[in-house]
């Protein structure tokens, strides 16, 4: 661990690995947290997995991998929130297959394009020591489009969030808002692109607001707890992996999936009643 | 036939694309009246409610309130809705629960100003939860978040109030605390109730709307036997009543 500190102080990359991790937690506990109250994780997995198509065509096409998983999620945002709005019966199974088609498309585009092994696995688990400064800036600027989102739309947000039949009531467009809302999950997937990939970002984003949700009491609580604990998750997976050498995108998720098992067991052992 | 009137509907008839459901119904609810719509269930009591609030379009005949469209004018009432969909799990404070009542009245962008504060914390007075008011809603009874509901819709500021069967999920002391609460409450709103259970809300009605397909409106005072055998009975009449009565 002194090693990390170290190293810390000396190198330029882990100095850009950990402002990103700590910057890319920010958008994670905000939008995850209204994953988890919403309880579309199925969804929001879905548009992470489907990006690929879009980073597989613009790399093939010899464009930045980031760009096309900026279109990919937008486009994946409204094709799925379209679906699970359309056709609620068959939401489960045309979800589970945009999501490997998506996938299924950015493998073959990649397998065409040079060098791809090497890319695919970083896309796919996340190489927070690669995070360059051009990272730096995409991952904070859009943290600053998805909380100013957030911060105009809160009041309208959490009545979607909480019961779209009273916000319907009250004139609010819920689909419009729903839509908004996946886009904002595409935004927060692209982010979490380098700290810990496609295949691991949807356990990013929902396991700090699940703890979270063991011991707050509304909303915009759970959002604030949640970014802290993943500004802590991030930053020591990122540390306890560094010696040993192993990947850091699995090492947080194993730190923050053990750190959620405790709690949950430690809230049925206590069955603390919240107040 | 003073009073203003808030809800006309016109000879509405509606249909799920089969049998109707409503036929011929013509109601006026009025300023400062508490109305109940009693009926067996299937008979159309929870169609009519999502025809005035808007949701669904009649086949034929039109709800006014106001004598604007429903869409335009759906924000003077304040509803509250039979079962709450919502997830008694969710992180929110009834405080919070409340303040959702402001939507639609408050500014569309940012938080909510001091002014929604103030009428949600009145709205909790009005009903007395505002000792509760910093408690998760998973915390509360099912008698304690009726009344954060109520509270809710009161935030609204509506012209009308209407409960789809606001008690369905209690027991009958809890029952009796809402009606009461009502009662106070329709001082100075209109009350709108649908109910199953006819024989208890004729304390605090003063007008019941039978309805079973067609509707039927009786003053309390002439709510006997044979009227609601006839409203739960097989036969069934085909009349549209008259609504030239005040309230007493």
């Amino acid at each position: 661990m002194s090693e990390f500190f170290e190293a810390l102080t000396s190198h330029y990359f882990l100095q850009n690995a950990l402002l990103g991790g700590i910057l890319a937690s920010i958008a994670c506990g905000v939008v995850g947290s209204y994953v988890v109250v919403k309880r579309i994780s199925y969804l929001a997995a879905g548009i992470a997995h489907a990006i690929l198509g879009g980073m597989g065509i613009a790399y093939f096409f010899g464009n930045s991998p980031m760009s096309g998983a900026l279109v990919a999620a937008v486009v994946f945002a409204i094709i799925l929130g379209w679906v699970s709005l359309r056709w609620k019966q068959q939401e489960d199974t045309i979800i589970g297959a945009l999501w490997s088609m998506g996938m299924a498309v950015g493998i073959l585009f990649l397998s065409k394009a040079p060098g791809y092994h090497m890319d695919l696995m970083s896309y796919l688990f996340g190489n927070i020591l690669m995070i360059s400064r051009d990272d730096l800036f995409l991952i904070g600027g859009l943290d600053l489009v998805i909380l100013i989102t957030v911060g105009l739309f809160y009041k309208q947000l959490l009545a979607v969030a909480f019961d779209e039949e009273f916000a319907k009531l009250r004139g609010i467009s819920v689909e419009w808002f729903y839509m908004l809302f996946l886009i904002l999950i595409g935004f927060t997937v692209v982010i979490m692109i380098r700290i810990v990939g496609l295949i691991l970002v949807i356990a990013l984003l929902t396991i700090p607001p699940a703890i979270a949700n063991h011991y707050i009491r509304s909303l915009n609580h759970m959002m604030i707890l949640a970014v802290i604990l993943g500004i802590f998750f991030t930053c020591s997976g990122l540390a306890l992996s560094y010696e040993p050498d192993l990947p850091s995108g699995p090492m947080i998720i194993v730190l923050s999936g053990s750190v959620f098992i405790v709690s949950v067991l430690a809230q049925n052992a206590f069955r603390k009643k919240r107040f | 036939m003073d009073s203003k009137e808030i809800i006309r509907i016109e000879n509405v008839s509606f249909s799920y694309g089969g049998p109707k459901v409503l036929e011929n119904v013509d109601l006026s609810i009025k300023e400062n009246e508490f109305i109940g719509i009693v009926g067996p269930n299937g008979g159309g009591k929870t169609t009519l409610l999502k025809i005035i609030l808007g949701i669904l379009e009649p086949d034929y005949g039109q709800v006014t309130i106001f004598g604007d469209s429903t869409e335009n004018s759906r924000s003077e009432i304040g509803y509250m809705p039979q079962i709450a969909k919502f997830n008694r799990d969710f992180p929110i404070t009834v405080e919070e629960t409340v303040l959702l009542g402001r939507l639609g009245r408050t500014s569309k962008f940012g938080f909510y100003n001091k002014k929604d504060k103030v009428i949600a914390k009145r709205a909790m007075e009005d009903v007395e939860v505002l000792e509760f008011k910093d408690r998760t809603i998973g915390s509360l009874s099912g008698g304690q978040l009726q009344r954060v509901l109520v509270a809710r819709a009161l935030a609204c500021e509506p012209k009308i109030l209407i409960l789809d069967e606001p008690t369905a999920n209690v027991d009958l002391r809890i029952e009796k605390d809402i009606f009461e609460l009502l009662k106070i409450l329709n001082e100075r709103i209109a009350i709108l109730v649908v109910s199953h259970d006819i024989g208890f809300i004729s304390e605090y009605i003063h007008r019941a709307a039978c309805l079973n397909r067609t509707l039927i409106t009786h003053q309390v005072s002439s709510l006997d036997g044979e009227a609601i055998q006839d409203l739960y009975g097989k036969h069934v009449k085909m009349i549209a009543h008259d609504h030239g009565h005040g309230h007493h």
